[in-house]
């Protein structure tokens, strides 16, 4: 080590974009994770993207081993994780390789240099060593022997050799912490927490991280450090959040608003298994889960609850959903409320686990048999997960009827500063169960098909309740008294009742975002392309050029004025993260021709990839 | 672990339902749909059994809940004035079991078919047994699929000629008693549609039982599969065919018990012998609480030899384990703390940002 | 409501409905056969197959029958629910109503 060098002022950014990249094992989620939050409470505005394999364990040192994680984070309010890291840090050469195409020309790069040994070298596929040859030219280098300075740094402190190493992760943290001028607080308090089971390591990890940041300060090298101001976000209380714990959050928070048991019934699946194992933790807010046999399974028994009175959900991914599909035709037919969570991921079959996707929507508006229609809505950012949650259990609730809410992998484990409401400000969702028989022909019978005149939802009348014994399923009934019904006439009746029932649903019209009313292209998305299109549409507007956005909460019904805002302007661009689905449906229901602008990479849109789209759309290169 | 070490609401099957305040009847039981079942089919007997048996349980009609599948016998909620749902092939477990876990003042019921549960909804019947939920699943057992106009389910023999088999099934069929007893079954049993009075003593211990019970019901096609039980229903007959299960007692059978049931050192199973030849003391007696399953499971599959066919009916396991739904429900209320919705969305990590002031970490 | 059996039956007792019911709930008395009312199940599967059409539902009994509806009830009084007829095997009695039938010429 050198001796300190004199301090000299840190140089203020707006902004930066750090992506910490490593194997599997290295805990490269865990170091992103602690800065998210160390971000957080300093002030900054931030967005997250974990990006891990499918393989729990990958093959040591490849590049499909690779786990990464990056942190957007800034002094004012920023949209999306950020396109391309202004810092890559690289624990072995399988990391560098898997992300050196994303660094722009001049970003730094601090790699663990223990790790670049001949053999895994050869595991990554360099023929020569990247960091003597001309790989780096134009970038920033740091190589830093972040294993065995790690390995130094705990020599005393009683812990293993394998310990002291799997430390590092907090080193490089520390080494980042240190460069940004981040609370080390927080973390610090984390790692006592997370390991107080095991004091020792607890100690060893806060030392790596310590020992990173001395690294930092004691090292020419660093010389520089860098200010990124808090960002001015509207006073209240934040908190970092996840889209799964989001939606957790918020189911919980709608059991609590509608005076109702949640059950809970899934089955694993990647991304959505975490919404399962939040909720397993909240049995005091009268939150219940079951780890069910299997999907079919899961949403059964959160169906069976909803006939008892409780506000069933279920949780899965596009696998999960397909198999789901009977039991929620039956829902459509029994006409319970019921909430189904779709966390979609990269399709179709199994797919790819891990990465993001929308290529649920048509599933989740056609994928089952007969005309089964059902309210779908979307989340747009992972604070977003929590409202749709409640807006999800206010229609489930209010007009008896299952909902789809389909987020993503992108929004389930991305995370970002979230204004924690009060409860009492969130929505009453009680409902009134049905006490008193209501045939119309005052035979003093209850008749499970009656409908509200506003709503046409039927009479929820849950067991316990003495005269309204009835009988439902899926076989077509009666309208009315609910009785099994063959008629020709009456199944008609039905199929229309219960398409007019989703068609009515109280939907929020569309706000149209165009600060100089000056554009005639508009861009609208649904779900979590909301943050790059957002950043996509700043750098659009700051070249000069006019353009106007809307985002899309409610899938079905559209709200009401979707049709005339389309066709306000001369063109409409859709991206989405499918082969253009949302674009066929708003073609089919307005016929208007939209632009559909479709990425399948399993990754999210970069904001500038999408700007250059739209710009050539405005100066109508392409229409 | 017993039940009471668990701190258990009740040993009972029924502890928790309401009770009816005044007498009630069959009739109180029958809905105001016309039964649709084919002449002469066993399902009438079985609904008929039910209609009488349950005003006996005196329990409040609003808190019994049937919930069927797929198939003829799935009709059955229908035709019972309780709260009742007709749901989707094979799946009626699933329901069941999500309604059993958040309401326990109910009295769950599960009507299904040997093609229903055991073929597609197989999955699902074993899950409910293994985690005994305290739910009753009546299996309807007439060996055939009715509602599909008769091909092979999978409890027909092998061998048999249907629509989708011309040349004979040669699929092996499941033993629905050994399979509930494989899957950890707390309660199994078995009874026939044609006599009333066994099959209510089952349902009736089925109700009482804490847990998942399954009871197997021998039940007659009269259109598909006519006749698949005749040789233990027939009045001459049936008295060497059925062996009476009661708890604690020598298992033995015959017009005047001469004939029993021993262990077979040569195979470790049990089979069928003349008293006679084997003495009284070397008679097993049946032990339906038992622990251990593995002689209720050897009486599931008795070897009859020279005997002929035989049929243990009665309750072959009735043990006692903690339920699921018991166990979630403790465990939810353990975990009551005074945290508020409030402390819940805050988490641990929250931070403030103050009014006209950046803000303070 | 139940099936039961009407005036045809007396004196003619053909018995293929005792084959055909599933619950053996139909007995044999003296000039005819009578179904229990409380151990028949509703099946109707005896009805189709009696050669001299006297068996009913309960409810469409024919009015010159009427009479009818009952005697099953009247028959069990003491014998109350044997739980079978087979092991009854045939009883000698009647419901009053159908021993006071008259016999018919010969």
């Amino acid at each position: 080590m050198t001796s300190p060098t004199v301090p000299r002022p840190p140089v203020r950014l707006e902004r930066v974009v750090i992506r910490f990249a490593g194997d599997s094992g290295d805990g490269m989620q865990l170091a992103g994770d602690r800065l998210s939050a160390d971000s957080a409470a300093f002030g900054n505005d931030l967005a997250t993207r974990p990006d891990f394999p499918a393989e729990i364990r990958a093959p040591q040192g490849t590049v499909p081993g690779v786990s990464s994680f990056q942190v957007h984070f800034a002094d004012y309010d920023i949209l999306t994780p950020g396109d391309r890291p202004d810092v890559l840090v690289a624990m072995n050469p399988a990391a560098l390789k898997a992300n050196a195409a994303d660094m722009p020309p001049g970003a730094t790069v601090i790699v663990n240099t223990d790790e670049f040994t001949r053999r895994n070298l050869q595991r990554a596929d360099y023929a020569t060593s990247p960091l003597e040859d001309e790989t780096l030219s134009g970038h920033v280098v740091h190589q830093v022997p972040m294993s065995s300075l790690t390995r130094g740094a705990l020599a005393d402190s009683g812990v293993s050799r394998k310990d002291a190493e799997r430390a590092k992760n907090m080193f490089a943290l520390g080494l980042i912490a240190w460069m940004y001028g981040r609370p080390t607080d927080g973390t610090e308090t984390f790692l006592r927490r997370k390991f107080a089971a095991r004091p020792e390591i607890a100690e060893a990890n806060v030392t790596a991280f310590r020992a990173g940041w001395n690294y930092g300060e004691t090292t020419e090298a660093f010389a520089t450090t860098y200010e990124i101001a808090p960002a001015s976000l509207p006073p209240g209380t934040y908190r970092q959040i996840t889209g799964n714990t989001a939606l957790a959050l918020g189911l919980t928070a709608a059991g609590q608003r509608a005076g109702l048991p949640v059950l809970l019934g899934s089955y694993p699946i990647t991304p959505a298994s975490d919404i399962l194992h939040e909720l397993a933790r909240h049995k005091e807010f009268g939150v219940l889960t079951l780890q069910a046999e299997d999907e079919i399974a899961g949403i059964g028994a959160a169906l069976g609850a909803a006939f008892g009175g409780a506000l069933g959900v279920t949780s899965t991914s596009g696998p999960g959903l397909a198999l789901k599909s009977e039991i929620l035709g039956l829902a459509v037919m029994t006409e319970l409320p019921l909430v189904v969570i779709d966390v979609q991921r990269g399709g179709p079959s199994t797919g790819l686990p891990t990465k993001t996707e929308q290529s649920d929507l048509l599933q989740a508006m056609h994928g089952r048999n007969g005309e089964a229609p059902l309210p779908v809505i979307a989340p747009r950012s992972p604070g977003d997960c929590f409202d749709a949650a409640l807006e999800a259990a206010r229609i489930a609730l209010a007009y008896r009827t299952p909902v789809l809410l389909l987020s993503d992998g992108a929004l389930a484990n991305g995370s970002e500063p979230w204004l924690v409401p009060e409860p009492d400000d969130l929505p009453d969702l009680r409902v009134e169960f049905a006490t008193e028989p209501n045939s119309p022909d005052g035979s003093g019978a209850f008749w499970p098909y009656v409908r509200d005149e506003s709503t046409l939802a039927r009479p929820w009348a849950i067991p316990g309740t003495p005269g309204l014994e009835h009988r439902i399923g899926g076989l077509e009934k009666s309208d009315g008294p609910g009785g099994i019904s063959y008629d020709s006439a009456n199944h008609e009746r039905m199929v229309r009742l219960r398409q007019a029932k989703i068609d009515g649903i109280d939907v929020p019209d569309i706000e149209v975002d165009d600060p100089d009313g000056r554009a005639d292209v508009l861009v609208l998305g649904w779900g979590s392309t909301y943050g790059p299109i957002g950043a996509a549409c700043r750098r659009v507007r700051a070249r000069g050029l006019p353009v106007a956005r809307t985002h899309l909460r409610h899938l079905r019904p559209f709200p009401g004025n979707l049709g005339a805002v389309l066709q306000a302007y001369r063109q409409v661009v859709v991206p989405e993260m499918n082969l253009g689905q949302l674009a066929g449906l708003l073609r089919a229901a307005y016929g208007v021709d939209v632009v559909s602008h479709s990425k399948v990479t399993g990754q999210p849109f970069g904001a500038e990839e999408l700007a250059d789209a739209l710009v050539s759309v405005i100066k109508g290169e392409s229409a | 672990m017993s039940t009471t070490e668990l701190g258990m609401p009740g040993s009972h099957g029924l502890a928790d339902v309401p009770l009816a305040e005044g007498p009630q009847t069959a009739k109180d039981y029958r809905s105001d749909q016309e039964v649709r079942w084919c002449p002469g089919c066993g399902d009438y007997a079985v609904l008929a059994a039910v209609q009488s048996f349950l005003p006996d349980l005196g329990l409040r009609r609003e808190n019994i809940v049937f919930i069927s599948g797929i198939g003829c016998s799935s009709r059955f909620p229908y035709y019972l004035d309780t709260y009742g749902i007709h749901s989707v092939h094979g799946r009626a477990p699933t329901l069941a079991t999500g309604l059993a876990v958040t309401r326990p003042d109910l009295s769950v019921w599960v009507v299904t078919g040997d093609g229903d549960a055991l073929s597609i909804g197989g999955n699902h019947l074993i899950h409910a047994l293994r985690r005994n939920v305290n739910l009753k699943i009546l299996l309807f057992n007439n060996r055939i699929y009715g509602l599909t106009k008769g091909q092979y389910s999978p409890t027909s023999e092998p061998g048999k000629v249907t629509k989708s088999t011309p040349l004979g099934s040669v699929d092996h069929p499941f033993n629905p008693v050994s399979l509930a007893l494989g899957a950890e079954a707390t309660f199994v049993a078995r009874a026939l549609d044609s006599d009333r009075a066994q099959l209510t003593e089952v349902l009736r211990a089925a109700a009482d039982h804490r847990g998942t019970a399954l009871v197997e019901i021998y039940q007659n096609c009269p259109v598909f599969n006519d006749g698949a039980f005749d040789a233990v229903k027939d009045p001459r007959e049936r008295v060497q065919r059925i062996i009476p299960l009661r708890d604690g007692e020598p298992v033995r059978f015959g017009a005047e018990g001469e004939y029993g049931v021993t262990r077979d050192p040569r195979t470790g199973g049990l089979r069928v012998a003349p008293v006679a030849e084997t003495g009284e003391d070397a008679l097993v007696v049946h032990d339906a609480a038992a622990g251990d399953p593995t002689q209720a499971f050897a009486l599931s599959r008795l070897d009859s030899g020279d005997h002929g066919p035989v049929v243990p009916v009665g309750v072959f396991r009735a043990a006692r384990r903690p339920t699921y739904d018991d166990l979630v429900r403790q465990q939810a209320g353990r975990s009551g703390g005074d945290s508020t919705l409030r402390d819940l969305l805050r988490g641990r990590d929250a931070w403030t940002v103050e009014p006209h002031r950046r803000n303070t970490p | 409501m139940t099936y039961v059996i009407a005036q045809p039956c007396v004196d003619v007792k053909d018995r293929a409905c005792v084959e055909e019911c599933p619950v053996d709930c139909i007995y044999e008395g003296e000039r005819m056969l009578y179904i229990h009312p409380e151990e028949c199940v509703d099946c109707g599967a005896c009805e189709p197959v009696c050669p001299v059409e006297a068996i009913f539902y309960a409810e469409d009994v024919p009015p010159e029958w009427a009479a009818f509806t009952d005697a099953g009830e009247v028959f069990f009084t003491t014998l109350g629910s044997p739980g079978g007829a087979a092991g009854t095997g045939p009883i000698s009695a009647d419901a009053p109503l159908v021993a006071e039938f008259p016999a018919p010429a010969h």
